[in-house]
């Protein structure tokens, strides 16, 4: 008997404990949001007959925060896309068009951009728009180096207002990339009151822009709405509302597009979305996009790096090269859904990619693999089946993926087996992504040899893919310890060259010079799956990086209501 | 009826398994490998100089020891710092998340415990029968059904083919609420398909204990003399069986709030529910320690608070408590 008396004692007391909880909890979230309410049921009612038009967006992952100079999610991006105005923008084409900015031009020596901006604006909060809050915010991110948009002025010297419609940006050196293409203009009035550190921790819940939608709410963990903004400088978009409903599973999101719950999902898995070809009222669509999978090898020339030092010889990661096959890769990890991968800037680049001409590409080629190797001196001298140097080091090496990255998982198994074929081999074992971060980007004591990976460019321009293997991004962003002196120089170079014919030629020399050095085997670049409902809202263009969730905001401004 | 120096003894050991527990959770998140900052800085492209603002900010750039410190001293004053991630303080972060957690799964428990229960009890007075037989099938069919598939199932008949329910989140998308019942209707709603599929895979344990302990209960002696006495079956059922078979009930249902914490999450996940489930899951992946620890800590406090009030309790039910 007494050893039941105290579950029972339990049991009264979580009883009491959860009616306790869940009576003080309805209270809040019943009333969380009711300030807003009054108003919009009165204009619900002052216009009865009007439906109103609602872009439902369902994704399986949420913004991090809505403070654009402390986000780091895609999530957060797509959002404030919607609710700030950059100076520019990329249109469908990817090519810059303009926002804020009414036109602007290059000083002669390329140094000094000069904007005009539009007249008229206003801050959501009725505030108006002047080249004061363009400088304020340029100057805010370079004097601080808040966030990721700081990367875009190391080289500006100074953000200036003259006039009222007048920003003119100065670069020490031009620059190829027009910061004005990415980074929000923040309201001075809101922004300038905080240090650095406070902005560190500015949740902004309330963001003020001059963008087309402005927050009406955000329910974190469940839904984000977003109200058109009646003040908006631009032609008005078709949809009232847009709303982000998150999913904790994709098979249930895929499920809700079928069942009208949503119009459009930012983001399918391969098996996912097979489902979802043939279903009624449902187009699914596979575009090229700005990412893609690799593998990377330690090549840190830190004499004491703990790294495998064979993969210091460039005929070892050629041989690798060689030894895969990415072809097979796309369709056993991608189920067919990717292109094979060469160059480090992804096919959704389209006018700075550059396919490896035939008689360079190293893929599915065991032969040649076997070959180079022979000729440098590896061979199976004891007999295990994996080769030796000469001094009888074995080809061994560490191989590490992402645990929860099904498809890179896969991909590297198929690897290790490649690499086996032709006398390399490889332990495989895999981590979670945090744990794999912290020992690929251990500068100090970098013990590994390979991993598996991914990267997105952040914009639809060459500068941030090939800005990762660089000497300086050592310590930064540089995630194989790669460093050619040469590489860099021409970085520099393309970096300040605003003729494109005369950049792209640098650019393509980069490629073949990365590709050639084999310090990356880029596997594939996978296609962006979505899917949207053709029944609800219509005109979708659809563009390299996806139809939304990309880095243009151009189709939420262009879709109509379906007839 | 209650003994001071019994009190203070108990709340002098809250006081040190609470310290425990919060120096436990410290360490637990700071020695596993991995780093809150060094990602946002693959995604960001930080500076150096920012991503040690960064450390500054929360923290990290100090010696574990003086971290520590510092983390007890917020502790003291009842600060739970800021998340990493979301740069919001986590009081605000968990009370949301809690709130959606408990009323899921009360909801869940009520009707788990009152449908698996009464099945029991009708089991067990059917001894034997056609309904008897086929309510220990069922019980033992749905208890063996994995949640997730379950939830999946439900999922598509009866929310995307009978489009009887909602099949994800807390609120229909896009909706305005003209007031607050309509707002409160809308969450039920939502609530109907979670609380089903918990309800389906965890009902067949209440029901089996249920028929088992009253089966054994109703062939005591006791309830021999009951009936010898000429007392009504209705009568010796809820007044001498029932009330004797209560004890191992207590005992599952208060097992099944404590495991259920662990088993909502899949129901979360799937029915896209905003708990502390997805919260927790992610911020395990980004290493946002100042969320991690809070809501381990959480769920520790309550456990102990539980206790220790278990044990006061116990000194009003149980004289040999009180006189120990």
């Amino acid at each position: 008997m007494k050893s039941l008396q105290k579950p029972f004692a339990f049991f009264i007391l979580f009883a009491l404990i959860l009616s306790a909880c869940t009576s003080g909890a309805q209270t809040p979230a019943a009333t969380e949001v009711q300030p807003a309410e009054p108003q919009q049921a009165a204009t619900e009612e002052a216009a009865p007959p009007a439906k109103e038009a609602i872009l439902r967006v369902g994704w399986s992952s949420e913004p991090d925060t809505m403070n654009p100079l402390t986000s780091y999610s895609t999530e957060a991006l797509e959002v404030l896309a919607l609710v700030y105005d950059n100076l520019l923008a990329y249109d469908l084409n990817f090519k810059p068009t303009l926002q804020l900015a009414e036109e602007y031009s290059y000083s002669e020596d390329g140094l000094t951009v000069t904007f005009k901006l539009r007249q008229g604006v206003k801050w959501q909060d009725g505030e108006p728009f002047t080249a004061e809050d363009v400088a304020f915010t340029y100057n805010l991110i370079k004097d601080n180096e808040l966030g990721s948009y700081a990367q875009w002025l190391t080289k500006m010297t100074s953000a200036a207002a003259p006039d009222e419609n007048t920003f003119v940006l100065t670069f020490d050196v031009p620059q190829a990339f027009n910061p004005g293409l990415t980074i929000p203009i923040l309201p001075k009035h809101i922004w300038s009151s905080m240090s650095a550190e406070e902005i560190e921790t500015f949740p902004n819940e309330a963001p003020i822009g001059t963008g087309p939608y402005k927050l009406i709410e955000w329910q974190v963990g469940s839904q984000i709405t977003l109200g058109r903004n009646p003040d908006f400088w631009g032609k008005a978009p078709a949809a009232d509302t847009v709303v982000y409903v998150l999913y904790g599973n994709e098979d249930v999101m895929a499920q809700a597009l079928k069942a009208g719950d949503i119009d459009i999902i930012t983001e399918v898995p391969p098996t996912i979305w097979d489902g979802l070809v043939d279903s009624e009222n449902i187009k699914a669509v596979s575009l090229p996009s700005f990412s893609f999978h690799h593998i990377g090898f330690n090549v840190s020339k830190e004499a004491n790096s703990p790294g495998n030092p064979l993969l210091k010889d460039k005929v070892v990661r050629q041989a690798l090269n060689y030894a895969i096959d990415r072809n097979q890769l796309v369709q056993v990890a991608l189920a067919g859904h990717g292109r094979p991968g060469d160059s480090i800037l992804p096919v959704g680049l389209t006018d700075w990619y550059l396919p490896m001409p035939e008689d360079k590409r190293m893929d599915t080629n065991p032969e040649k693999a076997k070959e180079i190797l022979e000729a440098a001196g590896y061979v199976d001298t004891d007999g295990d089946g994996t080769r030796e140097d000469a001094s009888g080091n074995p080809l061994e090496f560490r191989l590490i993926a992402i645990e929860t990255t099904s498809v890179d998982v896969r991909a590297a198994q198929l690897f290790r087996d490649a690499a086996g074929a032709v006398g390399i081999k490889l332990d495989l074992q895999t981590l979670d992504e945090n744990t794999l971060g912290e020992l690929v980007y251990n500068v100090d004591n970098p013990d590994w040899d390979i991993f598996v990976w991914g990267w997105d460019s952040g914009i639809p321009d060459p500068n941030y893919m090939l800005g990762v293997p660089l000497c300086s991004q050592i310590g930064g962003n540089n995630d194989i310890f790669y460093c050619n002196e040469e590489y860099d120089t021409l970085y520099d170079e393309q970096a300040s060259t605003l003729d494109f014919d005369a950049r792209k030629a640098i650019v393509d020399q980069m490629q073949s010079m990365f590709y050639e050095d084999a310090a990356y085997i880029v596997m594939w670049y996978q296609d962006k799956l979505q899917a949207y409902r053709t029944d609800t809202w219509t005109g979708w263009t659809e563009i390299p990086g996806g139809l939304i969730y990309n880095m243009t905001r151009e189709n939420y401004l262009k879709i109509t209501p379906a007839k | 009826m209650f003994r001071l120096e019994f009190i203070l003894k108990k709340l002098g050991q809250v006081a040190v398994t609470l310290f425990a527990v919060a120096t436990f959770n410290f360490l637990l998140f700071r020695v596993l490998p991995g780093d809150p900052i060094r990602l946002l800085a693959r995604a960001g492209r930080l500076t150096p100089e920012a991503i040690e603002r960064l450390r500054l900010l929360f923290g990290l750039d100090k010696p574990l020891p003086i971290q520590y410190l510092y983390y007890l001293n917020n502790l003291l004053r009842g600060e739970l710092g800021i998340s990493m991630t979301y740069r919001r303080p986590v009081a605000d972060i968990l009370s949301e998340r809690i709130a959606n957690t408990v009323l899921l799964l009360a909801a869940a428990t009520v009707i788990v415990v009152i449908i698996g229960v009464g099945s029991g009890v009708i089991s067990a007075i059917r001894r034997g029968t056609r309904l008897d037989r086929s309510l220990v099938i069922t019980s033992l069919v749905f208890w063996s059904l994995p949640t997730f598939w379950t939830g999946l199932i439900l999922i598509i008949l009866l929310g995307v083919y009978l489009k009887a329910f909602p099949i994800s989140g807390i609120f229909t998308p896009g909706v305005t609420f003209s007031n607050t019942l309509d707002r409160l209707l809308d969450v039920g709603k939502h609530l109907i398909l979670p609380t089903i599929t918990l309800a389906i895979v965890d009902m067949g344990q209440f029901m089996l204990i249920t028929r088992s302990t009253l089966v054994d209960v109703m062939t005591e002696d006791y309830i021999l003399t009951a009936r010898a006495k000429g007392l009504s079956f209705r009568k010796i059922l809820w007044w001498h069986g029932f009330p004797n078979a209560l004890l191992p009930i207590i005992t599952t249902t208060a097992l099944y709030v404590s495991l259920v914490i662990g088993g909502a999450i899949q129901v979360e996940t799937i029915f896209s529910w905003p708990g502390m489930g997805r919260l927790m899951y992610d911020a395990v992946l980004r290493r946002d320690y100042p969320i991690l620890e809070a809501s381990f800590l959480l769920f520790a406090a309550t456990m102990i608070l539980a206790n220790f009030l278990s044990d006061l309790f116990y000194m009003i039910v149980d004289p040999r408590v009180r006189e120990a």
